[in-house]
């Protein structure tokens, strides 16, 4: 996945951001591609994290909408600092 | 709109004969069949649909109108016409009034809203309205006019939306009120034994209770999961093992289950199956086309026979649909499994839809398919259509998702974009694109036989008209920038360019000049007229009525400059008829045009008349008047509670008028500060006038320009009524030599009907009474053909010495008689002392008469264009003042006062 500029090409703040988005169920990482190439990882706890970088506000909505029309339910969606991000505990099956 | 209407979006969808009954839900929906709104809020594949045909079977006698939401319903246009037509499937012929309206680009939604929902509150039976996949709707104008709606409905009309996610509608509200039925996720979830009978009755499975458990926790109720566990066991040898390696794991279900299910069909279905799931609808052609097959029509009816999740979209087994969320995992299957196919199937589906005439269908695959080039060609090909519906917006989307090189290639498409930009009102990059065009046609022959390899042209009709296209593109760009002398040379070129039959850019670089003229004003008026005239014929020509009006309100506005009120006059009349005999519903502008009569018809002293024009504007509504028209009403009624005497209520509707100005492209000629003004000088506010005049920078030395005439003029009002006032004699000189330079200004650019103000003017400025003849007899000599009135009459008492100073000197015999009677007519209408203690107003007065003769409430309101509460507020009021307690004691007083006119 490409690397999250926190800068437009001029230089002016946006809302480019990582995002995790934690949705109920394990989601096959084949969806990866569904989901515009964001990157799924299946968590022990029987979810599924999508992250990766969101390059807008409105992007992460459009995301968003993808999740509701699959029926998948949403746990969480976090936007990650890049500079500390969170461990996390993956236990891929 | 560009397709036509895609009547499978009205289909009432059809009870499947494998549904489970659902009484709880059932009694559910009757109930919300008698309140307003029933919302069905739920994610994909909770039986939302299902449900609702299941009550439309169940009740089969009532009129329920149907519409299938998607994407595309979005713009507001497309929405609003859509339920309209669907309400017409039930209703016949409700909303037709309507439907014309919201083609124009930014119709205000509540009047045509009104129109249905009047139509829609004499209909004897109830009316349900079902809004299926809501949640695909994102737009805040939607939403506003679905909250009128909702708040307008009448109580035979119900509302059934079935969504994904809740609608910002007011729910809460609803909820309190108990207008809401509200069926949510949790609800619409299978329950144990709903999911044992649709596992065991209807699939024909043979589940023990404990399995049926399982799926049944594993599924949490999902409907659509159920289904499809369903389809994964039918047939299947080891069910207790499916259920038990199914139960096992967390994978999401659906996928796993599709999974299953594509796992267990032929090669070609699966095939099948993943290449048609890119069509957001199919059927049998299409799905050739894309598959390249032979078969797909009975494929599909294979497909829906075996409930693989195949929707029929209409009765005769030509469309049908995807069930989303199976949609979704096959697309997830395609682009993981065949990635590199996808372009190639979204290029075929183009193919098809081209084939079709479905411009825009074809258009999205293309881009799908990421063929740029096939894309590029098909908008080339549908800017004319687009230009001529109106949907500029739509265009311009097309355009901003083409690549820029694929744009650049393209003189078409870089004109075209320069003219939706333009049309969206973002001048930025306008000029780079027109630079692109020429750029291409620089010194290259105009025929496709000699054109350089580079250019890419697919609409040769469209490149022929290139050089005339970017003429009226820069001209509009140039007035937008306020530089009028190149808004005149690039539209002059245009006409230069554009062949006699080319009746529109014709007829919009006529336009364009006619507003840059009138801007020039001082010598251009009647250029500008002509412009205006050319601009009209050739509107006409090209069928496009509706834009004539705004064009007919300048055309006037010049005339009655230039002193001509008979031709103003049958400027309005004229447009009127044209439109008329054009046939079809009114049009807007219609509204602008009886406020322009009523004006003349105030000059002209015939104040009857021009309040009935004034009541007739009203009347049409607000849609039916152009973004200005408010204002202007406003204005012109002003002007006849000025000749009524009213002043304080027309200063009143001047300050209404300055809230609700809206600018345009015309300029501001009047501004309302002005009028303001004058009437302050009427009404002897003199302090207020003269600081009216300080604020806007006015003095009497001021270089002279059309633009401010007006005001130079109200100026000079102001600093005669300061003479008069205080006897500065350096306020009157400076009057009488500004109103001699605007004379002379006036008369050089013809506008006469400012001539005969000044004359007026300099007439009672004049020391002496013999001094003032002269001017006042040019006057009357330039206005009596066009029967002006009110521009003596409004001066009062001053103007009626000089009158008769004229009787007695023979000058105007008739016309001066006439005059001196509207005079006295004038004074005689007022009583000076009405012997109260607080005198009843002028307003007052009127209501007071009214209420002496035999009409109503609601007669006397729209007996003087006023609102009933206004009316009950005055008399009121009367009642009051007169110390009485009902409308028989009121007028008996009224007699003993003598406050009613004598019969």
């Amino acid at each position: 996945m490409s690397e999250t500029a926190d800068a437009t090409e001029d230089g002016s703040w946006d809302d480019a951001g990582q995002y995790e988005v934690r949705l109920k169920g394990h989601l096959d990482p084949r969806w990866s591609a569904w989901f515009d190439g964001l990157i799924l990882t299946e968590d022990s706890d029987g979810t599924t994290v999508i992250h990766g970088a969101v390059i807008d506000q409105a992007a992460l909505h459009g995301l968003l909408q993808k999740v509701r029309d699959i029926g998948l339910p949403l746990v969480s969606v976090t936007r990650v600092d890049p500079n500390h991000p969170a461990v996390h505990q993956f236990d891929p099956r | 709109m560009t397709e036509p209407l895609l009547e499978t979006k009205l289909y009432l969808p059809k009870l499947r004969p494998d549904v489970v009954a659902r009484p709880r839900l059932s009694e559910r929906l009757r109930r919300g069949a008698e309140s307003k709104l029933t919302l069905i809020s739920a994610p994909a594949g909770f039986g939302k649909t299902t449900l609702l045909t299941e009550w439309l079977a169940a009740t089969p006698e009532r009129a329920v109108a149907w519409l299938s939401l998607d994407q595309k319903d979005s713009r507001p246009a497309t929405f609003w016409t859509y339920l309209i037509t669907a309400l017409q499937t039930v209703v016949p012929g409700v909303g037709a009034a309507a439907l014309p309206l919201l083609q124009s680009a930014d119709a205000p939604i509540e009047p045509v809203l009104t129109i249905v929902i009047n139509e829609l509150g004499a209909v004897p039976h109830d009316v349900a309205v079902v809004l299926d996949d809501y949640h695909v709707v994102e737009s805040p104008d939607i939403e506003e006019g679905m909250i009128f709606l909702l708040e307008h409905l009448p109580s035979q009309v119900h509302i059934v939306i079935a969504t994904r996610a809740d609608p910002r509608l007011p729910l809460a509200r609803l909820r309190a009120r108990g207008e809401l039925v509200e069926i949510r996720a949790a609800d619409l979830r299978f329950s144990h034994d709903e999911a044992a009978t649709y596992l065991n009755a209807v699939v024909g499975l043979d589940l023990t209770a404990a399995n049926v458990a399982l799926l049944g926790e594993r599924t949490e109720g999902w409907i659509a999961a159920l289904q499809l566990a369903g389809l994964s066991m039918q047939g299947r040898a080891d069910v207790g093992g499916f259920i038990a390696g199914f139960a096992g794991n967390d994978r999401y279900i659906v996928d796993y289950l599709v999974d299953e299910v594509l796992q267990r069909q032929p090669d070609h279905v699966r095939t099948f199956l993943l290449s048609t799931s890119i069509l957001e609808r199919l059927n049998g052609a299409l799905c050739d086309a894309v598959t390249q097959r032979h078969d797909s029509k009975a494929m599909l009816e294979k497909l829906e026979h075996g409930n693989l999740f195949v929707v029929p979209l209409d009765d005769i087994r030509d469309w049908y649909r995807y069930h989303r969320l199976f949609a979704d995992v096959l697309q997830a299957h395609l682009l993981e499994s065949r990635p590199d196919e996808i372009a190639a199937l979204h290029v075929r589906a183009s193919a098809w839809y081209q084939q079709d005439g479905d411009t825009s269908e074809a258009i999205r695959h293309a881009m799908a398919g990421q063929d740029f080039d096939r894309a590029a060609d098909l908008v080339e090909l549908a800017i004319p259509v687009m230009r001529r519906i109106r949907q500029e917006a739509t265009l311009h989307g097309w355009l901003k998702a083409l690549p820029a090189d694929v744009i650049r290639v393209r003189p078409v498409l870089s004109v075209g974009l320069a003219g939706a930009l333009l049309s969206v009102g973002e001048f930025e990059g306008v000029e780079a694109r027109l630079q692109d065009a020429e750029g291409l046609l620089q010194g290259n022959g105009i025929g496709p036989a000699n054109r350089p390899a580079e250019i890419v042209v697919a609409n040769e009709e469209e490149f022929q008209r290139l050089p005339a296209a970017i003429a009226l593109y820069r001209a509009a760009g140039a007035l937008a920038h306020g530089d009028v002398p190149a808004t005149v040379a690039h539209a002059q070129l245009v006409l230069d360019l554009s062949p006699e039959d080319d009746h529109l850019p014709r007829a919009a670089a006529a336009g364009l000049l006619g507003i840059a003229y009138w801007i020039t004003g001082d010598s251009r008026l009647e250029a500008g007229h002509q412009a205006w005239a050319e601009c009209v014929a050739g509107l006409y020509r090209a069928g496009h009525i509706a834009d004539t009006f705004g064009c007919s309100i300048g055309m006037a506005d010049i005339r009655r400059v230039q002193g001509r009120l008979g031709d103003a006059m049958r400027t309005y009349e004229q447009a009127l008829a044209h439109a008329g005999a054009h046939g079809g519903p009114t049009l807007r502008g219609t509204a602008d045009m009886y406020v322009g009569m009523s004006e003349i018809c105030r000059e002209r002293d015939d104040l009857p008349a021009a309040l009935e024009h004034l009541r007739h504007s009203q009347e049409l509504g607000e849609h039916l008047g152009l973004p200005q028209n408010p204002y202007r009403w406003r204005v012109a009624m002003a002007g006849v509670r000025e000749a009524e005497g009213d002043l304080s209520g027309a200063l009143e509707l001047l300050n209404d008028a300055e809230r609700v100005y809206r600018g345009d492209f015309f300029p501001n000629v009047r501004p309302i500060p002005a009028v303001r003004a004058r009437l302050w000088v009427t009404q002897g506010s003199l302090e207020q006038a003269l600081a009216w005049a300080r604020e806007q920078g006015l003095s009497a030395t001021d270089d002279l320009s059309y633009m401010r005439e007006f005001e130079h003029v109200t100026l000079a009002r102001v600093l005669l009524a300061q003479h008069t006032k205080t006897r500065d004699a350096a306020a009157l000189q400076s009057a009488i030599g500004l109103l001699q330079r605007l004379l002379e200004a006036a008369e050089e650019g013809g506008r006469t009907g400012t001539v005969i103000e000044i004359l007026v003017l300099q007439a009672l400025g004049a020391g002496a009474v013999s001094d003032g003849l002269v001017p006042l007899e040019r006057a009357l000599t330039l206005a009596e053909s066009q029967g002006y009135v009110r521009i003596f009459v409004d001066e009062g008492p001053p103007m009626a010495l000089l009158l008769r100073a004229a009787a007695k000197d023979g000058i105007a015999r008739g016309y001066v008689r006439r005059l001196l009677a509207a005079l006295a007519k004038t004074e005689t209408d007022r009583p000076i002392d009405q012997g109260l203690i607080e005198p009843l107003s002028e307003r007052e007065l009127d209501v007071l008469r009214l209420l002496a003769t035999d009409l109503n409430g609601p007669e006397i309101a729209r007996s003087l264009v006023v609102s009933l509460n206004t009316v009950r507020t005055h008399t009121k009021n009367i009642y009051t003042k007169l110390d009485v307690n009902d409308r028989r004691a009121a007028v008996r007083r009224a007699g003993e006062l003598d406050l009613l006119p004598k019969r």
